[in-house]
């Protein structure tokens, strides 16, 4: 019935955070490319950097430290010098081989703890989530339980009663209690990943639990338990140093809390003995700093939100030919759009998400912005609103939009933000995702009108009353929180705030695509309605074609950043030009026609960042012939319609739009 | 009212773990610390003392395992802690309470303030998304926060009481003022309370900085967020009240969920510092071997940390009308 599009938008891969790691980012993640981000990322380097130091220094402590670190033989309390780089200890013993010593228990503690933590995390974690149930129940009550009591008081209460506590006693404890926070977030990813394609798949194919567990689910949460493994270590260093440092821990050992200890112990602070009581911090506090870096950095690797990557322009305009006089727009169209070219950052390189797109738009009129998911419709949209910025990353690279006459793309925020919403206004897809969820329709129309008029509160409160009526809300809903309301209904809500002040251009991207198909059909009579009575000009983006036949006066297709095919909405549906508009009409059935067979287009969009050098439609397209390989077709004017397609290179009318070139 | 109902339960559950916590942990003890405890103290206490012992192991040779958890269960609920050993023949109640306004005023009001602190400046700076401020904080405070919380305190009496002589270096306040509500008494309590308190305030803040930040990241990726801008709001308004209001609910989350650690870390700052808190009493009272003090001392920590959550619950059903529909 519809392409297999729910979220339409031209983004990176893994951008959508909000719901969990896409999977297949994620698996990538898991494999080799690790190594690369981990090399291109300088947090991720310095953590590395000092990591590796406090390997090296505690699997050859006896070739670095000078002096064995329990020999007094030394003058006590010497300050720094060339042969005692840190002075020495109360006792005559050289901190620095000290310091040296101490690396491997530190390094040890946080290895078995953060292993031992992050087992018991994931066992705990990823049970819970997938059988859920009762399981679930108990298991999340006692993770819960444990991460609330107070984990360091609880230590000192069990190292009280078990003084000079050893190494493994310290290891166990610590790992027993510190596994919950991890367990807690494996948990609500496992629960996100449930309902997942490919785990339904493996359930389908009837693999087993354990199969399930260890061979779909782990790999997908591959940072998370390495961010499990870090957090724990670094706890595990700062707490065992604390016990050791209170003289709950083996006063014998060689560790940087047992010097501290007995620095404090001696007074070291008062006594001039400086490095002795700092350096041992210092240590600790390098580890812990090298964990903590990683964390962090593991946390931008594994989640793209939280990377900033910054286009390089250079290169995106290449194919943008020397700048035409700018000819002033037409009086007569509310929305001129042109050359517009928007291009988002990759690691791969910038990609051109909208390419050269031109059209114009008359007042009072309602365009179709049809095509596949990831066509570069919705990037346009926003572009044309200025709207462009996480998530839909992107920048205008080019291009001019004419809207009331002033171009929005040299705007500043200053100037736009006047504009906004009172001269147009956007609808969004979901109005779940779009509506604030802690603020009321009234707080959120409110915040809009004192946004731009001097209204009092009783004309705001009249006029989102009246708006709601509009679009057939009872008034009463006007102080519901947007989850109180049905899906159909927040719609109409959000449709009845963009008509707050009557704007001249409502954009919507795929208003309805959250509705069933009846709820659809209802909302768009409603909004042509609506249109023809207000007089709004409306562009309306969506993939489903049929929804827009009766409704749009035109029609502009998209293809790969493209435009196909622009005309009238009557004249494309009966006699398309681009193959790829006769496939993506084949793609659906008609309501009320014949019967048909379903054709569809076999194959899929090119990949942005490889696109074919001939036509871009080439790959798929049923009359494709030598010359669309190698050859790009120019939009070409045929009946007052523009089309992308050497098939009607033959028609009367000379080449229209300006600045593009065949190749 | 379910949510509440499951949340009160939790509460019960997370309280009746830490009482068995403490029954159980001197016996689980390689040798049962407790009975070696009670032969050691045998004949060197007076019977009072020896029974202040008793209640705070619930050891009583005449009782079987059950029946000793069960008196030690009634004890506690009726607020019997027993006798402090160190403070003989003083009740644990009475000493804990002479502790608690000490660590309320340094560690809750330095908890608060890392927490609000915190978040503010990790929305600023996901706001301010790749500025110079964004650059410098997040990092500066990740490393911060991996610093011991005692070392970075010890570092602080060094150069701010040794070196420099700005602040005392130990104690809540000089001895030889009078305590009471007076300016003189006030104004040295503070004086002793800037160093600790900045201390526990530079450790815990660089958490809070991270997830606010991250939470507001991710928000700022919403819906709901560009339906903000598309309004032509004022920036300040949809970083308040589109972007903070609703990073904040995780954040909340969070911050109940580890206040267990910052604790932990607060006890080692007033342990350092000597300042008379419940954290400095319970390090005490450990190294002094007085277990019934321990004890009470533990679940006081443990009942601070609940009442802090409850908190938390209370701002995110004021803040978030989902989480109140559920309650």
């Amino acid at each position: 019935m519809s392409l297999p599009s729910v979220a339409d938008s031209v983004q990176p891969a893994g951008a959508t955070v909000g719901s969990g790691p896409p999977e297949e980012a994620t698996r990538r993640t898991a494999g080799g490319d690790v190594f690369r981000a981990v090399a291109h990322n300088r947090k991720a380097l310095a953590g590395v950097g000092l990591l590796l130091g406090f390997v090296v220094l505690a699997l050859i402590p006896g070739q670095i430290a000078p002096d064995d670190p329990r020999a007094k033989i030394y003058t006590p309390g010497l300050g720094p010098s060339w042969h005692h780089l840190f002075g020495t200890t109360a006792y005559g013993e050289d901190v620095f081989s000290q310091l040296v010593w101490g690396t491997r228990q530190s390094l040890l503690i946080a290895v078995l703890v953060g292993g031992l933590a992050t087992v018991i995390g994931v066992v705990v974690g990823v049970s819970a989530g997938y059988l859920g149930g009762t399981t679930d129940g108990i298991l999340s009550l006692i993770t819960d339980v444990i991460l609330v009591i107070p984990i360091f008081p609880l230590i000192i209460v069990i190292a009280a009663y078990e003084r000079n506590s050893g190494f493994f006693t310290l290891v166990i404890v610590l790992g027993l209690l510190g596994w919950s926070y991890g367990a807690r977030q494996l948990r609500s990813q496992t629960l996100s990943l449930r309902t997942r394609d490919f785990l339904e798949a493996a359930r389908v194919r009837g693999e087993r639990k354990s199969y399930v567990i260890v061979k779909e689910i782990l790999p997908t949460m591959t940072s998370l338990i390495v961010a499990s493994f870090l957090g724990a270590a670094v706890y595990a260093v700062l707490f065992a140093a604390g016990l050791q440092f209170i003289g709950l821990g083996d006063p014998n050992s060689q560790s940087w809390g047992t010097m501290l200890y007995w620095a404090e112990n001696n007074e070291a602070l008062g006594a001039g003995m400086t490095y002795w009581a700092i350096m041992p911090g210092v240590f600790v506090a390098l580890l812990g700093a090298a964990f903590a870096l990683l964390n962090y950095a593991f946390d931008e690797i594994s989640s793209p939100a939280l990377r900033l990557r910054k286009l390089e322009t250079t290169g995106v305009d290449a194919e943008q030919e020397t700048a035409v006089p700018i000819r002033p727009p037409d009086e007569k169209n509310i929305l001129e759009v042109r050359d517009l070219s928007v291009a988002y950052a990759s690691d791969h390189g910038p990609v051109v998400a909208v390419d050269r797109v031109s059209f114009e738009l008359g007042r009072g009129e309602f365009l179709g912005i049809v095509g596949e998911s990831a066509c570069g419709k919705s990037t346009l949209v926003y572009a044309i609103a200025r709207l462009l910025g996480a998530p839909l990353a992107g920048e205008i690279t080019g291009g001019q939009v004419f809207f009331k006459g002033r171009d929005m793309v040299t705007l500043a925020d200053k100037e736009l933000r006047h504009i906004r919403w009172r001269d147009y206004s956007v609808v969004m897809q979901s109005a779940m995702n779009a509506l604030n969820p802690v603020l009321t329709v009234a707080d959120q129309m409110r915040d809009a009108c004192e946004a731009h008029s001097t209204m009092s509160k009783r004309e705001i409160e009249q006029r989102s009353k009246e708006v709601l009526r509009l679009v057939s809300i009872d008034p009463v809903h006007l102080h519901s929180y947007p989850h109180q309301l049905s899906g159909g209904m927040r719609q109409r809500a959000m449709i009845a705030m963009a008509l707050l002040f009557t704007p001249e251009l409502i954009v919507m991207d795929e208003p309805t695509s959250a509705l069933d198909v009846v709820g659809q059909r209802s909302l768009m009579v409603q909004i042509k309605e609506l249109q023809e009575r207000l007089g709004f000009a409306v562009i309306f983006v969506t993939h489903d074609m049929s929804l827009v036949r009766h409704f749009s006066d035109r029609l502009l297709v998209m293809y790969a950043a493209q435009v196909a095919e622009l005309g009238l909405t009557r004249q494309v549906f009966a006699k398309p030009l681009h193959p790829y508009t006769t496939g993506l009409l084949e793609a659906f059935p008609s309501i009320h026609g014949p019967k048909e067979h379903l054709l569809g287009i076999p194959g899929q969009p090119p990949d942005l960042l490889r696109l074919p050098p001939g036509c871009r439609f080439a790959p798929r397209c049923p009359h494709v012939a030598d010359r669309c390989r190698v050859e790009r077709p120019a939009l070409y004017r045929v009946n007052g319609e523009l089309v992308r397609c050497f098939l009607h290179e033959q028609a009367e009318e000379p080449v229209a739009v300006s600045t593009e070139g065949v190749a | 009212m379910r949510f509440v109902f499951r949340r009160l339960g939790f509460f019960v559950v997370t309280l009746w773990a830490a009482v068995t916590l403490n029954f159980l942990i001197p016996r689980l003890m390689p040798g049962n610390a407790a009975i070696a405890m009670m032969a050691r103290y045998k004949g060197r206490l007076n019977p009072q003392a020896l029974h202040a012992l008793e209640i705070a192991f619930g050891v009583n040779a005449h009782q079987s395992f059950f029946h000793a958890y069960l008196t030690y269960l009634g004890n506690i609920a009726r607020g019997h802690f027993g006798t402090s050993l160190t403070f003989f023949p003083d009740t644990v109640a009475h000493q804990v309470l002479q502790a608690l306004p000490w660590t309320l005023a340094l560690v809750g009001v330095t908890t608060v303030m890392a927490f609000v602190l915190g978040t503010f400046i990790g929305l600023v700076s996901a706001w301010r998304r790749g500025t110079a401020l964004d650059g410098a904080l997040p990092p500066l405070f990740v490393i911060t926060s991996a610093f011991p919380y005692f070392w970075l305190a010890l570092l602080a009496i060094w150069l701010f009481s040794i070196k420099l002589g700005w602040f005392p270096p130990s104690g809540g306040y000089d001895v030889t003022t009078t305590v009471g509500w007076n300016w003189t008494f006030v104004s040295d309590a503070l004086n002793h309370s800037v160093l600790p308190a900045a201390t526990i305030l530079v450790t815990a803040i660089g958490g809070w900085i991270l997830t606010m930040r991250n939470n507001t990241i991710t928000v700022l990726t919403e819906d709901y967020v560009r339906m903000a801008r598309a309004k032509g709001l004022k920036p300040w308004r949809i970083m308040w009240t589109y972007a903070g209001r609703n990073a904040i609910l995780p954040n909340l989350v969070g911050f109940a969920m580890s206040l267990g650690f910052v604790v932990g870390g607060a006890i080692l700052v007033e342990f350092v510092f000597n300042y008379p808190g419940v954290g400095w009493m319970f390090l005490q009272s450990v190294e002094n071997q007085d277990y019934a003090l321990m004890q009470a001392l533990f679940l006081l920590i443990t009942v601070a940390v609940l009442l802090a959550i409850l908190a938390a619950d209370v701002a995110t059903a004021f803040l978030d009308p989902r989480t109140r529909e559920r309650g």
